[in-house]
C-alpha cells in the first residue's frame, strides 16, 4: 500500500480528551485530493510494535496544503490513541495511507441529515464543506456528554448556522430520532457516526419507519477488541504467528513481516478478508462486513478486528 | 440472441408485495396492473395509510376500477390517461415523507414514466417495487436523432422521427427509461433481417 510521508505541523488540545493534529507533506508539496467523509490510516511506531489507526480527515477537501485529524484519548485504549496523545510531537515525521472514502455523501440526495455522537463529529467536518460547496440542504445533529467535551462547536456554529443542532447529555437534551426521521421529505439521506448504541438506534429507527437501505449511511470503525492470546497458522507462508491479547491478528501478522491487504482496519471495508482453512469453531467475528450467514459458516475472517477463542486456526495466507 | 446472454442494464421485474416496514404506501397502476393491486390487497390490508392512483385501460383496455373501489379502503383515485396521473403523482410526492414505500404495476413504459417522475424527488428507481403487466412493448430511444419511440413490439422498428430502421437492443437506460435503438442497415442499406413481433 502506498504511503504518504508527512510531518506534524501543529497539535492543538481541543477538549480535555481530544487533540487536533495537522499534517503537511514532508516534501512541502500539496497532499492528494480527497472527498468529504474520507479517512487515512496513521502508522505509529511505538516501542516494539506498530499501531495503525484510521482517522477521518476533517479539513476542507478544497484545501490540500494540510490534512487535519482529531483523536480522542480512549479510556481502554490498546495504545494507539494514547500514543497519539503522549508521544506525537510537532515536527515529527509519520507515515499515513492515501485517503479512502467509505462514508461518501450521496450526490443524488435532495437533503442530508448528519447525526454525530461525540468524536463521531470528525467525518462530518469535511462533509459539511462538500455540502456547502454543492449548495445542498442539510442538518447537523450533534450529541455529546457536555459542552466541555464537545469539539468544534464554535467552528460548526460559524459554518452551519441554523443547520446545527446540539444535544448536551449533561443538560438533559435529547435527540428524538423518531420525530426527526419521520418528518423528512422524500429524497433525504441520513448519515450517522458515533458510539455503537447511537448508530444502532439510528439504523433501527430509520428502517422501522420504512427508509430504504440506500438512504441510510453509517460509519462505525471498531477498534480491535482486547482478547485472549492465541496462535494462528498461515498456510501459504508456512509460519505460525502468536497473537498477544492486546494486539489484533492483522497487527501480529504484520509484526511477523508479512504485508497483507487492508484499508480501514476497523471491520468495515472488507479488504483484509481472509479464508479460514481450518478452525475448531471458536471464531469471534467483530466486524460489520460479513453477513450473519458468512459469520456462522466460519469460512472467512476479518483479521483487523476478529479473533479466536479456539485452539486451532489456519488461514489461507 | 445467444443462450445465457444477459445484460445488467436490463431491468428485472417482480410481483408486488407489501413492505413490512413503512410509514405509508403509494401504489401506481395502469391497465392490467389493477390486478397486481388486487393481489396486493389479497395479501393484506396494511396497517399504514395507503394511496392508490389507477389509470384504467392502460395498454390492454383493462379496467379494474370498479373492483378496486370495493377493495381499496381509502385514497383511491381513478384516471383515464397517464398524464393526469403523473401530474397528481408529483403533487403526492411533494408532500410525502421518508418512510413512504412506492409500488408500480403496468407496462414497462408506465413503470419508467413513474420512476422518472419519482427521481425528480430524489427517489431512486431501485427503491420502487415494480411489476410488469399488459405488454412487453418497449420504449426505444433512437441513438441517432434522440427521439423516443413508444410501444415498440418488433425486433426492428422504423424511427418515428428520422425514419432510420432501428435494431432494438437489450441495453436499457434507467435514466431515459428506454432501450437503445441503433440503425440496423448502416453497412448494407436496405438489407436487414425480417421484422418480427417479439415484444407483444
Amino acid at each position: 500500500m502506498s504511503t504518504l510521508n508527512v510531518k506534524v505541523a501543529a497539535i492543538e488540545q481541543v477538549t480535555p480528551l481530544i487533540k487536533h493534529f495537522t499534517f503537511v507533506n514532508e516534501d512541502g508539496s500539496l497532499l492528494p485530493a480527497f472527498s468529504g467523509g474520507s479517512h487515512v490510516v496513521v502508522a505509529m511506531e511505538a516501542e516494539g510494535r506498530t499501531y495503525r489507526n484510521a482517522y477521518s480527515l476533517m479539513g476542507s477537501p478544497a484545501e490540500t496544503e494540510a490534512y487535519h485529524i482529531s483523536v480522542r484519548k480512549q479510556e481502554n485504549s490498546r495504545g494507539g490513541s494514547v500514543f497519539m496523545h503522549e508521544n506525537v510531537t510537532v515536527g515529527m515525521s509519520m507515515k499515513i495511507t492515501q485517503p479512502v472514502n467509505l462514508f461518501a455523501l450521496s450526490k443524488l440526495g435532495h437533503k442530508h441529515i448528519l447525526i454525530a455522537g461525540g468524536i463521531g463529529i470528525t467525518p462530518f467536518m469535511s462533509q459539511i464543506e462538500d455540502l456547502k460547496m454543492m449548495g445542498a440542504r442539510f442538518e447537523l445533529h450533534y450529541a455529546f456528554r457536555a459542552y466541555q467535551h464537545a469539539a468544534f462547536v464554535n467552528e460548526l456554529t460559524e459554518k452551519c448556522g441554523d443547520s446545527l443542532h446540539c444535544y448536551a447529555d449533561s443538560q438533559g437534551d435529547r435527540l428524538d430520532l423518531n420525530e426527526l426521521l419521520s418528518s423528512q421529505p422524500l429524497g433525504t439521506h441520513v448519515y450517522v457516526c458515533g458510539p455503537a448504541p447511537m448508530v444502532v438506534a439510528v439504523l433501527e429507527t430509520a428502517r422501522t419507519l420504512g427508509w430504504p437501505e440506500s438512504s441510510i449511511h453509517n460509519e462505525e470503525f471498531t477498534s480491535p477488541p482486547v482478547g485472549l492470546p492465541f496462535k494462528v497458522q498461515l498456510a501459504k507462508s508456512g509460519i505460525e504467528v502468536n497473537v498477544p491479547g492486546e494486539m489484533s491478528m492483522l497487527e501480529a501478522i504484520e509484526a511477523a513481516g508479512l504485508q497483507p491487504e487492508y484499508l480501514c482496519r476497523g471491520g468495515v471495508c472488507g479488504r483484509c478478508e481472509l479464508n479460514v482453512l481450518e478452525n475448531d469453531g471458536g471464531i469471534e467475528h467483530n466486524d460489520h462486513f460479513l453477513s450473519e450467514s458468512e459469520k456462522a459458516s466460519c469460512r472467512k475472517i476479518m483479521p483487523c478486528v476478529s479473533r479466536t477463542k479456539g485452539k486451532h486456526l489456519v488461514l489461507d495466507l | 440472441m445467444d443462450r445465457g446472454y444477459w445484460i445488467r442494464s436490463k431491468p428485472a421485474y417482480t410481483s408486488l408485495t407489501w413492505h413490512e416496514k413503512a410509514s405509508a404506501h403509494l401504489v401506481l397502476a395502469s391497465g392490467m396492473g389493477g390486478m397486481a393491486v388486487l393481489k396486493l390487497f389479497q395479501q393484506m390490508q396494511p396497517a399504514q395509510p395507503v394511496t392508490v392512483l389507477y389509470e384504467k385501460y392502460g395498454q390492454n383496455a383493462a379496467d379494474y376500477s370498479e373492483i378496486l373501489q370495493k377493495v381499496v379502503p381509502e385514497n383511491l383515485y381513478i384516471y383515464q390517461d397517464d398524464d393526469l396521473l403523473l401530474e397528481n403523482l408529483k403533487e403526492e410526492l411533494s408532500v410525502s415523507r421518508m418512510g413512504l414505500r412506492i409500488y408500480v404495476a403496468g407496462s414497462e413504459g408506465f413503470i419508467w414514466d413513474v420512476a422518472k417522475t419519482a427521481a425528480l424527488f430524489g427517489v431512486e428507481n431501485y427503491d420502487i417495487m415494480k411489476e410488469q403487466t399488459d405488454t412487453l412493448a418497449r420504449t426505444v430511444y433512437c441513438v441517432h436523432c434522440k427521439a423516443m419511440n413508444k410501444n415498440v413490439t418488433t425486433n426492428i422498428t422504423k424511427c418515428t422521427s428520422c425514419e432510420r430502421m432501428l435494431f432494438v437492443r437489450e441495453h436499457f437506460s434507467r435514466n431515459l427509461g428506454a432501450y437503445m435503438g441503433l440503425m440496423v442497415d448502416v453497412e448494407t442499406p436496405g438489407e436487414f433481417a425480417a421484422i418480427e413481433e417479439i415484444y407483444p
